[in-house]
C-alpha cells in the first residue's frame, strides 16, 4: 500500500486539532459515558477525549447507522397522505478519530454490503462517503481479538483515510486515501515524521502480531461450513444462548433492521423509520399466517454463524466477521463464537476421518 | 406531492403514491379484496415496468407495508392489481380503505417469473386457494394477443374449499370462453350446483396427467398441495427444472437489505420469489 | 469459613449430588453453571451423562437465573414424545424462590424438578468491579479467602493484581438478599436435594432504597432518564428474567401496537417500567436483569422499589411459599385502595 505523506501529531496537539477540525466536520472519538463505558461520540469537551484504550464497548457503527433513522417524513389531510417528505441530509461531514483497524474494515464491509446488488442503500452511503476513518493500530491486542484469524490485521491501514501509530508521547500519522490527504491541507502545522519514527511504529505493528492469545485457523471456514445445516451438533451449542439481541448491537458488521411506521393523527404527520433488529429475535422471521421458519432459538442461533461465516463469503466473496471479539465478552451466557467454530470444525474433521475408515 | 425523481440521491425507501381506483370482494367472506390502484403521478406508469411474478411492497402510510403480488400483467396497462387477504396488522387496515384513498407502491419487486424460459414450451398452471395472484398476471400475459404465439399449449389447473373461494370469477370466465387455453376448476367437496371437477389439487393433476415434454410447470399454494402436487409431478417424471414455486416470507424492505427473507444465502425478495425446485432442493429447509 | 472454601464446598457437593441423580435415573438432565470462556464469566450447560458431572462448577460469577430455563421452551428441554423430562437444576435462594413463584403461576411442575439446593454466598457486581478498574483486560478473577482477587493486564502490558472485598462488592441482590439457601416451605420433599431451610417469613428493611426514596416525583422521572438513556433495547435483561416469559412481549405486539421501539428516551422507559410493573409481586430479586445488561444500568433498583411497595401493601414476598398467593392474582376484603378511591 502507498502512503501518501507521513506527519507527527504530537499527542499534546490533539486538543488543537480537534477544535481545528471541528469547525467544518462532527468530530467523533473514544468518550465514557455516563456509566464509564468506553463508546465513541461526539466531542464537546476536549478533555472528555480518551486516548489510551483497548477498544469501544459500543462499535462506532452507530454513527453511520443509528439505531434509529427516518428513512421519510408524511403529511396527510387528516384520511390520506398528501406528501412525502424525503430529505436526507447529505451535507454532514464526520471524523471518526482512533478507530481500530477492525471496525474500520467492518465499515468497509458495511458499505459494500449496502452498496451491493441493484438497489443502493444512499442513507448509508451518503454518510460513509462524507466520513473520514482516522484508524489506531493496536499495540495491544485483548485477548478475545481475533483479527488476524478473519485476514486483518492490528495495524490494517486499509479501509482508512489516515492511520495513527501510537509511540508513547506522539502519533505517527500516515495519510491513505485522498481524502485523508485534503484533510491535511487544514492542518499543516503537523511536522513532518522522521525515518525512525516509521521504524518505530513498524515494530510496534510486528510486535503487536505477536500478542495474539490465540489464533483460529478460520482459513476454510466457509467450505468447513457448507452443508453443515442439518448437523446436530448445532442443538448443543446453542444450548447457552439466551436469545438477546446482545450479539448483533454489538457486532460492528450486523446490519439487519426493522422498519415501522409512526404516525402523530394530532399533527397529521408522520414517519417511516428503521430501527435495528437481530436475527435472534423470535418475531424476526414470523409470518402473519403464524408460521415462523425459525421458530426456536437453534434455528435463529444457526442462521447468524453461517450468515457471517458461509453466506457471506457466497454472496460476496468475503467473510462477514472481522474478529473484533465483542460479541465473546457481551453475550450474558457467554456462549463463545471461538468454541462454537471449533466444535463444528472438529465435528466435521471427525466425520471425515471416520469415512475413511469405512 | 414529491416524487424523488428531482433529488441527487435516490432513496429506495420511498414508495409512489397510487389511488384506490375499485375495490373488489373475492370471496363470500370478505376476507380477500383486489384493489386497482392507480398512480397519481402518471409518469410512475413508466418507472414502474414489472413481469409476471413480480411483487411490490404496498404502504399504508402510518401503519406500515406489506409484500403483494402483482396480479395484473404488464398487459393490461393503466392500472395495477393486488389481491389483499387480511393477515396481519398493516393488511387489516388496508382492507378499511376505500375507493379514493392513497396508498403507496414500492417496485417492482422480485425476480419474476422467467419469462424467456417458458416460451416456445407448454405452460400449465397449477394454483391453490389465495395463491393465484401472479398466475392470473402469467396467464394474461401469455394469451395477450401480442404474446400468444411464443407459447405453446397453456393448461391452468385452479382448485379452491369452495365455489365461493374462487378468485377472479369474471376473468376465469373469459379465459374459459377462449380455445387457446384449457381451464381446469376444482373444490375439495361436492357443492350445490358445481358441475365441474371435485377433488384436491394434486389428485385432479394426477388425472389429467399434462405431460411433461417440453412442458414448464408453475405451482403456487398452501403448503400441504404443493407438495402433493409436486409429489405427483415427480410421478409425471416432471424433472425439478420443470417445476416453479413462489414463495412467501416475511418482508420488509424487499430489497434485500433488512436481512430478515433470507433462505440460507438467498433473499426471497430479491433472488426470488420465484425459485424452481431444483433450486429449492439445494437451499436448507428453513421456509 | 472463608469465601473459597465455601465455594468448593458447594461445588463439591453439586458434583456429587448431580452424580447421584443421574445415576439413578432420577433426572434425565441437570441445567448447571460451568466455567466461563472469559475470566468475568461463568456459563451455563445441560448436562445428560454422569460422566460429564466435572464440568459443573460453582463460583461468584454464577450469576444466571438458571429457572429461566424450564420457562423458555428450550428445544433440548422439551419433552419427547413418550414421557416427561426429569430436570435437575442447582438452585441457590433466589432460583428456589423462582421455581417456587413459577409453580404458583402455573408454569412448572415440581414434579418433574429435582432441587439441587446450594448456601449461596453470593455473586460479584461485576459491572462494578469492570468500572473500577477502567481500561484493562481482565486476565483471572478468583475468590482467595475472602476477597476478590483480579488479575489484570493495563495498556503497558503490565501484569497487575487488586483486591476488593468480597462482601463489599457483591452485587446489590445479594447484599439485600434474605433468603441465600432455597426455601422448601410446602414444597415438595422429592424434589429437594442437597440445602434447604424452611422460611415463613422475609423481613426486609429496604435500606438500600433510602437514596432513592429522598427524590421526588420530578427528581425521579429525571433519575430515570439518565439512567435509560444508556439502554441499547437490547431485550437482555427480558430474556436473563424467569418472570418474563410471555409467548409476545407487549413490545413486540402490533395489533395494537403499545409503545414505540426506538432509541427514544420514553420509548426505552416505556418499556422498562411497563416490564418492572408487570413484575410487580413476582420479581424474586435474583438480579440477573441488571448483570446481563450490557449498559451496566441499576434494572434492579426499580424492581427493589416495587417489591417494597407489594411488601408494604400486601404483607408478601415472592416465591417463598407456593401455597400462598401472589397479591396481583388474588384479593382480600381489608386490601387498602386508597389510591383509587377518593377518601
Amino acid at each position: 500500500m502507498i502512503i501518501l505523506k507521513t506527519k507527527i501529531l504530537n499527542k499534546n496537539d490533539i486538543g488543537k486539532l480537534i477544535i481545528e477540525l471541528s469547525e467544518d466536520y462532527n468530530f467523533y472519538a473514544p468518550l465514557k459515558n455516563e456509566n464509564g463505558i468506553l463508546i465513541f461520540d461526539k466531542v464537546f469537551n476536549i478533555k472528555d477525549v480518551i486516548l489510551d484504550y483497548f477498544n469501544s464497548k459500543f462499535p462506532p457503527k452507530e454513527i453511520l447507522f443509528p439505531r434509529t433513522e427516518e428513512l421519510f417524513k408524511f403529511k396527510t389531510d387528516g384520511k390520506n397522505i398528501i406528501e412525502i417528505i424525503n430529505q436526507p441530509r447529505t451535507d454532514i461531514k464526520n471524523i471518526i478519530f482512533g478507530i481500530r483497524g477492525c471496525d474500520a474494515h467492518a465499515f468497509n464491509l458495511m458499505e459494500k454490503f449496502f452498496k451491493s446488488g441493484n438497489f443502493q442503500d444512499d442513507l448509508f452511503l451518503i454518510k460513509k462517503q462524507n466520513s473520514i476513518l482516522i484508524g489506531i493500530g493496536c499495540n495491544l491486542p485483548k485477548s478475545t481479538c481475533f483479527c488476524t484469524s478473519v485476514g486483518g490485521d492490528p495495524f490494517n491501514k486499509n479501509y482508512t483515510d489516515i492511520f495513527l501509530s501510537d509511540l508513547g508521547d506522539k502519533y505517527l500519522f500516515e495519510i491513505i486515501s485522498d481524502a485523508g490527504k485534503k484533510l491535511l491541507d487544514k492542518i499543516e502545522w503537523l511536522v513532518d515524521a522522521k525515518e525512525s519514527d516509521i521504524k518505530n511504529a513498524e515494530n510496534l505493528a510486528k510486535k503487536s502480531r505477536t500478542l495474539f492469545k490465540q489464533t483460529l485457523d478460520l482459513k476454510d471456514i466457509n467450505t468447513i461450513l457448507d452443508n453443515q445445516f442439518n448437523n446436530t451438533l448445532w442443538n448443543s451449542l446453542t444450548n447457552n444462548c439466551i436469545g438477546c439481541g446482545n450479539c448483533a448491537f454489538i457486532c460492528p458488521t450486523c446490519t439487519c433492521f426493522d422498519v415501522i411506521d409512526e404516525f402523530y393523527p394530532s399533527k397529521n404527520i408522520g414517519r417511516r423509520i428503521r430501527v435495528w433488529d437481530s436475527c435472534q429475535f423470535d418475531i424476526y422471521t414470523l409470518h402473519a399466517s403464524g408460521h415462523n421458519p425459525r421458530n426456536n432459538k437453534i434455528p435463529r442461533f444457526r442462521n447468524r454463524i453461517l450468515h457471517k461465516f458461509l453466506y457471506y463469503p457466497l454472496n460476496y466473496g468475503f467473510l462477514g466477521c472481522v474478529g473484533c471479539g465483542r460479541c465473546i465478552q457481551i453475550c450474558p451466557a457467554n456462549n463463545d463464537l471461538r468454541n462454537t467454530l471449533q466444535a463444528l470444525k472438529l465435528d466435521k474433521i471427525n466425520k471425515e476421518k471416520m469415512e475413511v475408515k469405512k | 406531492m414529491i416524487s424523488t425523481e428531482n433529488l441527487k440521491i435516490s432513496n429506495i425507501y420511498v414508495p409512489m403514491l397510487a389511488i384506490i381506483k375499485s375495490i373488489t370482494s373475492e370471496n363470500k367472506v370478505n376476507d380477500i379484496k383486489s384493489f386497482e390502484l392507480v398512480f397519481k403521478n402518471e409518469n410512475d406508469f413508466k418507472r414502474f415496468k414489472y413481469i409476471p411474478g413480480q411483487f411490490a411492497e404496498i404502504s399504508l402510510f402510518g401503519v406500515g407495508e406489506c409484500p403483494i403480488g402483482i396480479a395484473s400483467s404488464p398487459t393490461e396497462e393503466g392500472s395495477l392489481l393486488f389481491t389483499i387477504k387480511k393477515m396481519g396488522y398493516v393488511t387489516t387496515e388496508i382492507h378499511n380503505c376505500e375507493v379514493g384513498d392513497t396508498l403507496g407502491i414500492r417496485g417492482p419487486l422480485g425476480n419474476g417469473w422467467p419469462i424467456e424460459h417458458m416460451k416456445n414450451k407448454n405452460v400449465i398452471v397449477i394454483g391453490g386457494g389465495f395463491a393465484f395472484s401472479t398466475l392470473r398476471s402469467l396467464v394474461n400475459y401469455i394469451i395477450d394477443e401480442k404474446n400468444r404465439k411464443f407459447f405453446k399449449k397453456v393448461l391452468v389447473i385452479y382448485g379452491n374449499r369452495d365455489p365461493g373461494e374462487v378468485l377472479y370469477k369474471e376473468t376465469i370466465k373469459k379465459w374459459k370462453m377462449r380455445d387457446d387455453i384449457e381451464v381446469i376448476l376444482t373444490i375439495d367437496k361436492p357443492y350445490e350446483g358445481w358441475n365441474e371437477k371435485v377433488g384436491f389439487v394434486a389428485p385432479v393433476v394426477k388425472e389429467v396427467a399434462p405431460s411433461p415434454d417440453n412442458a414448464i410447470c408453475v405451482v403456487c399454494g398452501p403448503p400441504i398441495m404443493i407438495k402433493t402436487t409436486i409429489a405427483v409431478l415427480e410421478e409425471l417424471h416432471f424433472s425439478d427444472d420443470q417445476i416453479l414455486n413462489s414463495l412467501e416470507m416475511r418482508m420488509k424492505c424487499g430489497i434485500g437489505k433488512c436481512g430478515r427473507c433470507n433462505i440460507g444465502n438467498k433473499y426471497v425478495c430479491i433472488d426470488g420469489p420465484v425459485f424452481s425446485l431444483a433450486e429449492l432442493k439445494k437451499l436448507p429447509n428453513e421456509y | 469459613m472463608t469465601t473459597e472454601s465455601e465455594n468448593q464446598e458447594i461445588q463439591n457437593k453439586i458434583r456429587n449430588i448431580a452424580t447421584e441423580l443421574l445415576n439413578s435415573k432420577k433426572v434425565d438432565v441437570i441445567i448447571g453453571y460451568v466455567n466461563g470462556t472469559i475470566p468475568l464469566d461463568a456459563s451455563i450447560d445441560f448436562i445428560w451423562n454422569s460422566n460429564q458431572v466435572n464440568k459443573l462448577v460453582w463460583n461468584n460469577k454464577c450469576y444466571l437465573n438458571l429457572a429461566k430455563f424450564l420457562v423458555s421452551k428450550e428445544p433440548q428441554l422439551q419433552n419427547p414424545k413418550d414421557k416427561k423430562l426429569n430436570i435437575g437444576i442447582i438452585t441457590k435462594g433466589c432460583i428456589g424462590r423462582s421455581l417456587i413463584q413459577l409453580y404458583t403461576e402455573n408454569k412448572i411442575d415440581f414434579a418433574q424438578i429435582k432441587m439441587i439446593g446450594i448456601n449461596c454466598n453470593g455473586i460479584i457486581d461485576r459491572n462494578r468491579i469492570v468500572k473500577e478498574l477502567g481500561e484493562v483486560e481482565i486476565l483471572e478473577i478468583n475468590v482467595i479467602e475472602n476477597d476478590i482477587v483480579v488479575k489484570f493486564m493495563n495498556l503497558k502490558g503490565e501484569e497487575l493484581i487488586k483486591k476488593f472485598p468480597f462482601s463489599e462488592y457483591l452485587s446489590r441482590s445479594c447484599k439485600n438478599c434474605k433468603i441465600k439457601t432455597p426455601s422448601s416451605t410446602n414444597v415438595p420433599q422429592s424434589s429437594c436435594y442437597g440445602d434447604f431451610q424452611n422460611v415463613s417469613n422475609v423481613e426486609d428493611s429496604f435500606n438500600d432504597l433510602n437514596e432513592f426514596e429522598k427524590l421526588n416525583f420530578n427528581e425521579r422521572f429525571n433519575y430515570f432518564e439518565k439512567m435509560f438513556k444508556l439502554c441499547t433495547n437490547c431485550y437482555a435483561c427480558r430474556e436473563a428474567c424467569p418472570m418474563c416469559y410471555c409467548n409476545l412481549c407487549f413490545i413486540d405486539q402490533n395489533k395494537p401496537t403499545w409503545f414505540g421501539k426506538t432509541n427514544n428516551i420514553y420509548d426505552i422507559m416505556a418499556f422498562h417500567i411497563t416490564r418492572a410493573i408487570h413484575l410487580a409481586g413476582r420479581c424474586v430479586d435474583c438480579g440477573a436483569c441488571s448483570q446481563s445488561c450490557p449498559a451496566g444500568i441499576d434494572l434492579n433498583l426499580i424492581t427493589r422499589k416495587l417489591q417494597k411497595i407489594v411488601k408494604n401493601r400486601f404483607g408478601y414476598t415472592a416465591g417463598i411459599d407456593p401455597k400462598i398467593k401472589p397479591p396481583l392474582t388474588d384479593f382480600k376484603l381489608d386490601d387498602s385502595e386508597e389510591f383509587m378511591l377518593e377518601e
